[in-house]
C-alpha cells in the first residue's frame, strides 16, 4: 500500500484544500459550541454575560417539566419516526423496483414532499388532522358518524400526528437512497435465489438488506440528523401544544433563546443534547470502523 | 458492488399475478397518502374565501378562481408593501446560486481529500463536522453573528454564502466522501504515478467523474437553501430578503385575517423551484445516489 | 384614501418647524405588521414620514418573536436598522442596559412627552430618566367581545357585571345551542383569558401582586385559588375543537353567530370590520366587569438602535416626531384598532369600543400594566407554561398554585 510521498506539493495542495473545512469546523462549529458551553455556566439572559453561576442552569433545566417532556417526546419521535420511515422507505423502494409502469411518476409522488418547506405543509397537516375541519369531519359527513380522528387535540396522541407528517415528508428520501442501493444489486443474486427456491421476501431480508447496508446507514444518519433537530413540523402543526404536549428540545431551546431571553438556559439545553448525541455517535462510529475492518479482512 | 445502475426496464411488462396486483395496490395507496396534502393545497388555492370557510377541505371548488394565485404573486401584503411574492423571487435566486455552488464545491473538495489523502487532521475535522451537524443552527447563530460582524461581513451576500456553506458542509462532505470511497483507489494511484498533484487530480479526474453525486448534492442544496428562512432573514439584511420571508409574512401574519386560499397559492409558488427540480431530475437523483453515495 | 390629505400633512410638517423637504432622511424600519389591516395602518405612518421629508425603507417580518430576534441579532451584528418595533414591556430593557439604543430625549422634550403620555406607558419607555422607546399606540389585550345575535337568542339581556353573572350568561348560551366561549387553544390565548379573569374578577391589586411577586405567596392565597378554579371552570364552555385554533378563527365563530363570547385584544376589531360588522349593532365589547373595570395598557413602541451617524440620528428623531404627532396618531390608530398614546387628540374618528378605551385612559385609577411589563420574559414564560398546562390537563388547583409559586420565586 505504498504511497508515493511528495513532501512539498502534498502539503501545499492538501492544506489549502483543508483550510475551509478547518475554518468551518474549528471556528464555525467548535468555537461556537464552546461558546455555548461557556454561556451555559453563566446567568446570561438576552445577551451573554460572564457572571459565572456554576451548574445552576443545568439544575433549572433538569427540574423543568417542560424540558423533561420535550426529551421524552423527542425519543418517541426519533424511535418511532425513524423506524417507520426506514420501513416505509424500504417497502416503497422494493415495490418500485419491481419493474412497474410509470415508475418515474410514482417516484416523483413519493419524493416531492421533501422539496416543500414544512412551514406551510405543517399547516395543511394541521387542517387535515383537525377534528372539525379535516379528515374526521369529512368522514363523518360521509355517514360514519362515530369516526374519530382527534389525535391532534389530545394530550397523549398529538405526537403521533407529528410523526405522521414527518414520515410523509422524509420517507421519499429514504426510498430514493434505498432504491439506488437496490439498483446496484446484481441480477445474478436473484437468479441464484430463484434457483435455490428461496422466497423473495427472504432474499430481501437476509441477502439484499445486508448488501445495501451502506445505503441503509446513510439514510439512517440523515434521518437522525433531521429528527434530533425537529422544529418546523412541531411549530407549524401544533406550536408545541395542546398545552405542552408536543414540546421538543429544539423548540425548547429556541423559545428560551429568543422569546424568553434566557440564553444561559438554552445553551445548557443545547450542551445536554450535544453530549447525548456524542454519547450515541461515538460507539456507533467505532462499531462501523470495526465492521469495516472485518469486511476488509474478509475481502 | 458495481457502479453502473441496472436500467429500469429490461423486460416487457409482466403478467398480472396477485403479487403484481398487490404491488400496485400498495403503491397506489401510498401515492394517495403522499398526494393528500398537495391535493388539499391545490384545491384550496382555487377557492374563494367564502368557500374555504364553508366547505370541507377536501371538496373541489364550486366556483374555481385564479384570484388567490394572482394575489399571492403580485398583491399580497407583506408589510408596508402589498406587492406579493415576486419581490423575493430574484433575491432567492441570487442567494441560492452562489450558496449552492460554494457549499457543493467545498463538500467535494473535502470529500475528495478525506477519501484519497490519508490525513488524520482531515478525519478529525470531519469528526467535528459530523457532531456539529446535530446542533440546531439557531444555537450557534448568535456567536456566528458576532463573528461575521467582527470581520465586517454581516448583512451582505457574501455573508449568506459563507453561512450556507458552513451549515451545508457536514452533509455535503459526507455525501462526497462516501461517493469517492466508492471509486477504486487504483485510479487514484495511477494518477499520482503519472505525476498528478492534489488539485490536478481533483479538477481533471475526480470532478468529471462526479456527475451523479453532483446532481444529488445540487438537488439537496437547492431545496434546502431555497426553503431557508431564518438565515436569509438575519444574515441577508434588507437587500437580500429571500422569497421565504415574503411567504412567511403572508402566511403567518398573526394579527389579521388568514386568507388560506392565498396562503396555499403562495406556498406552491414558493416551492415551485425545488418542486420543478425534483420533477425534472428525480431520475438522476436516484441514479446519482446509486452510483456510490451509499457506501456509508 | 388616507385620513390625512397631503396638504394637511404639509401644514403639519410646517407646524413642526422642519425646514426644507430636500433632506431625505432614510429610515429602515423593522416591524411585524404584515396583515392587510396592519398594512393599512403602517401605510399611514409611512406616508406621514415621507411627507415630512423622510424615506421609509420597509423591513416587515411576520411574527413578533421573529422580528425582535432579527432586530437583536442585527444590532449585535453591527447592521442595525434605523428604527425597530417592540412591545411596551420589559422586552428591550436589557438592550437598553447594554447601551445599544439611542435616546429620544430631545424629541420628548419638544413634544412634551412627560405630560401627554399616560403613566403606565411612560414607565416603560423612560428608563433611568431617559426616553429609550417611542410609544406609537396603546393596545389592550384583554377585552370581552360578544355576538349580539347569540346573546339575544339565549336571553342574555345585559353585559355580565361579575363572575357569577358571566357563568349564568354562559349557561344560557349553552342551553340555546351555541358555543358559549370561543377560544383558540394556543398558550398565549389561554394566557389572555387567564389574565382577564384575574384582573377583572380577582381585582387589579391581586393581578399586580401576582405578576410582581418574588416570594410566590400570593399564588397560594384563597383569592388567587378562586381565580384559578373559575378559570378552569370556563373550560366547560369551550368547544373540543379549540386546541391550536387561530385567534381570528375564534373571532369568526362570533361573527357567524356560532359562539357567544371571546376574550381577545382590541385587534379583534379588525376581523369584525372585514366582515362588515359594527360595534354596538352586531357585536359588543367591554374591557371588564363594570364601568370602572381595570384597563390594561400595552401596545407597540419603536426603539432606535445606537448610532453616531448624524444622518441616522436625524432620521430617528424625525420618525419619533412624526409618529407621535396628533394627526398621525389619530390616523394610524383608527386603522390599527388601538387607541392613541395622547389624550389631547380628536377621538371622534374612533368607534365605540375605542372610545371606551379612551375614557379608561383618562381615568388613572383604571390603568393596569400588562404582564410583560411586570415580569421578565423568562418569568412570564414560566408562568405561561404553568397556565397552559393547567388549562389542558387534569391538574388540580393546589398543584398549579404550587408550580406558580415556585415560578414566581424564580
Amino acid at each position: 500500500m505504498g504511497q508515493i510521498q511528495h513532501r512539498r506539493p502534498v502539503h501545499w495542495g492538501l492544506h489549502l484544500a483543508l483550510l475551509p473545512m478547518a475554518v468551518t469546523a474549528i471556528v464555525g462549529y467548535l468555537a461556537t459550541v464552546l461558546w455555548s458551553v461557556g454561556v451555559s455556566f453563566t446567568s446570561s439572559r438576552m445577551f451573554a454575560n460572564t457572571n459565572f453561576v456554576g451548574l445552576e442552569q443545568y439544575h433549572k433545566l433538569f427540574a423543568s417539566e417542560r424540558w423533561q417532556l420535550s426529551v421524552y417526546n423527542l425519543v418517541l419521535f426519533a424511535v418511532l419516526g425513524i423506524s417507520i420511515c426506514m420501513v416505509l422507505g424500504f417497502l416503497l423502494a422494493v415495490f418500485i423496483d419491481q419493474k412497474i409502469r410509470s415508475e418515474s411518476v410514482f417516484r416523483s409522488i413519493f419524493l416531492y414532499p421533501y422539496a416543500m418547506s414544512f412551514v406551510v405543509t405543517g399547516l395543511v397537516w394541521q387542517w387535515m388532522l383537525n377534528p372539525e375541519m379535516g379528515i374526521q369531519s369529512a368522514v363523518r359527513r360521509l355517514g360514519f358518524a362515530d369516526f374519530q380522528l382527534d389525535w391532534i387535540v389530545s394530550q397523549d396522541k398529538v405526537m403521533y400526528c407529528i410523526i405522521l407528517a414527518a414520515v410523509w415528508q422524509a420517507s421519499g428520501l429514504v426510498m430514493a437512497i434505498l432504491l439506488a442501493g437496490l439498483r446496484g444489486v446484481d441480477e445474478e443474486i436473484w437468479k441464484a435465489a430463484r434457483l435455490d427456491g428461496i422466497p423473495p421476501w427472504r432474499v430481501y431480508v437476509s441477502i439484499v438488506l445486508p448488501m445495501i447496508s451502506g445505503a441503509v446507514g446513510t439514510a439512517f444518519i440523515l434521518q437522525a440528523i433531521a429528527a434530533i433537530k425537529v422544529y418546523d413540523a412541531v411549530n407549524s402543526m401544533t406550536r408545541g401544544g395542546p398545552g405542552l404536549a408536543s414540546e421538543v428540545p429544539a423548540k425548547f431551546i429556541l423559545d428560551h433563546l429568543f422569546q424568553r431571553g434566557s440564553i444561559g438556559l438554552a445553551s445548557a439545553a443545547s450542551v445536554v443534547m450535544l453530549l447525548t448525541v456524542v454519547a450515541l455517535l461515538v460507539p456507533y462510529y467505532y462499531l462501523r470502523k470495526h465492521q469495516a475492518a472485518q469486511q476488509g479482512a474478509k475481502a | 458492488m458495481t457502479m453502473a445502475t441496472t436500467p429500469s426496464k429490461r423486460r416487457p411488462a409482466k403478467a398480472w399475478t396477485p403479487a403484481r396486483i398487490g404491488t400496485y395496490a400498495f403503491l397506489l395507496s401510498a401515492a394517495a397518502f403522499f398526494l393528500m396534502p398537495l391535493y388539499v393545497m391545490l384545491v384550496t388555492s382555487f377557492k374563494t374565501m367564502d368557500e374555504v370557510r364553508e366547505s370541507s377541505i377536501f371538496a373541489l371548488p364550486l366556483l374555481p378562481t385564479v384570484e388567490p394565485w394572482v394575489v399571492a404573486w403580485s398583491s399580497a401584503c407583506t408589510g408596508l408593501e402589498c406587492k406579493g411574492l415576486q419581490v423575493g423571487f430574484w433575491n432567492s435566486v441570487q442567494i441560492v446560486l452562489p450558496s449552492v455552488f460554494f457549499s457543493i464545491l467545498l463538500g467535494a473538495i473535502n470529500g475528495y481529500a478525506l477519501a484519497f489523502w490519508r490525513s488524520r487532521f482531515a478525519n478529525l475535522l470531519f469528526g467535528v463536522l459530523m457532531i456539529g451537524v446535530f446542533v440546531p443552527y439557531q444555537v450557534i447563530m448568535y456567536p456566528l453573528v458576532r463573528l461575521l460582524s467582527s470581520v465586517g461581513l454581516f448583512g451582505s451576500l457574501p455573508a449568506i454564502v459563507v453561512i450556507h456553506s458552513i451549515f451545508g458542509m457536514p452533509v455535503m462532505t459526507l455525501l462526497f466522501r462516501n461517493y469517492y470511497t466508492g471509486i477504486p483507489q487504483e485510479l487514484f494511484k495511477a494518477a499520482r504515478i503519472d505525476g498528478g498533484g492534489f488539485w490536478r487530480i481533483f479538477w481533471e479526474l475526480m470532478l468529471p467523474m462526479s456527475t451523479p453525486i453532483l446532481i444529488v448534492a445540487t438537488i439537496m442544496q437547492v431545496t434546502g437553501i431555497w426553503n431557508d428562512y431564518l438565515l436569509g432573514l438575519i444574515f441577508g439584511g434588507t437587500q437580500f430578503s429571500p422569497m421565504t420571508v415574503q411567504l412567511n409574512n403572508i402566511v403567518n401574519s398573526t394579527f389579521g385575517e388568514r386568507a388560506y386560499n392565498v396562503n396555499m397559492a403562495a406556498t406552491i409558488l414558493t416551492s415551485a423551484v425545488p418542486l420543478f427540480i425534483y420533477l425534472v431530475s428525480g431520475r438522476w437523483f436516484v441514479r446519482g445516489i446509486a452510483s456510490g453515495a451509499v457506501k456509508g | 384614501m388616507h385620513a390625512l390629505t397631503k396638504r394637511g400633512l404639509a401644514a403639519l410638517v410646517a407646524g413642526m418647524g422642519i425646514s426644507g423637504a430636500a433632506l431625505a432622511q432614510k429610515a429602515e424600519v423593522v416591524h411585524w405588521w404584515t396583515s392587510g389591516g396592519e398594512s393599512a395602518a403602517v401605510q399611514e405612518l409611512a406616508a406621514a414620514y415621507k411627507a415630512a421629508g423622510g424615506t421609509w425603507v420597509d423591513t416587515a417580518i411576520s411574527g413578533g418573536d421573529n422580528a425582535r430576534n432579527t432586530t437583536i441579532n442585527r444590532i449585535a451584528g453591527g447592521n442595525a436598522p434605523t428604527v425597530a418595533q417592540f412591545n411596551t414591556s420589559l422586552q428591550y430593557h436589557e438592550v437598553v442596559l447594554e447601551g445599544m439604543l439611542n435616546n429620544m430625549d430631545a424629541v420628548a422634550k419638544e413634544g412634551n412627552w412627560d405630560k401627554i403620555l399616560p403613566e403606565p406607558i411612560k414607565k416603560f419607555v423612560k428608563v433611568d430618566g431617559h426616553y429609550f422607546a417611542m410609544p406609537v399606540n396603546i393596545h389592550n389585550p384583554s377585552w370581552f367581545w360578544y355576538s349580539k345575535a347569540v346573546l339575544a337568542k339565549a336571553g342574555v339581556k345585559a353585559e355580565p357585571q361579575n363572575m357569577t353573572e358571566f357563568f349564568a350568561a354562559l349557561d344560557k348560551i349553552k342551553a340555546s345551542g351555541a358555543i358559549p366561549l370561543a377560544l383558540g387553544g394556543q398558550a398565549w390565548q389561554e394566557g389572555i383569558l387567564f389574565n382577564a379573569i384575574l384582573h377583572t374578577s380577582g381585582g387589579a391589586d391581586l393581578y399586580k401582586q401576582f405578576y410582581s411577586s418574588t416570594d410566590g405567596k400570593v399564588a397560594q392565597s384563597p383569592a388567587f385559588k378562586k381565580v384559578l378554579s373559575d378559570f378552569k371552570r370556563l373550560k366547560g364552555y369551550v368547544d373540543p375543537g379549540s386546541p391550536n385554533r387561530d385567534w381570528n378563527v375564534a373571532t369568526a365563530m362570533l361573527i357567524s353567530n356560532k359562539a357567544g363570547f371571546q376574550v381577545m385584544g382590541d385587534w379583534a376589531k379588525g376581523e369584525f370590520a372585514v366582515a362588515k360588522q359594527t360595534a354596538g349593532k352586531d357585536f359588543g365589547c367591554f374591557p371588564g366587569w363594570g364601568a370602572k373595570a381595570p384597563y390594561m395598557l400595552e401596545g407597540d413602541v419603536f426603539v432606535f438602535p445606537k448610532s453616531k451617524d448624524p444622518e441616522v440620528i436625524k432620521a430617528q428623531q424625525l420618525f419619533a416626531r412624526v409618529a407621535t404627532s396628533p394627526a398621525v396618531q389619530v390616523a394610524f390608530n383608527a386603522k390599527k384598532g388601538s387607541i392613541p398614546i395622547r389624550t389631547d387628540v380628536d377621538m371622534g374618528a374612533l368607534d365605540i369600543c375605542s372610545q371606551q378605551g379612551v375614557a379608561a385612559l383618562k381615568d388613572p385609577a383604571r390603568h393596569l400594566p400588562a404582564p410583560t411589563q411586570l415580569a421578565s420574559p423568562e418569568k412570564k414564560g414560566l408562568l405561561d407554561d404553568a397556565v397552559t398546562k393547567f388549562w389542558n390537563t387534569d391538574q388540580s388547583v393546589d398543584d398549579v398554585a404550587k408550580v406558580l409559586a415556585a415560578a414566581l420565586k424564580g
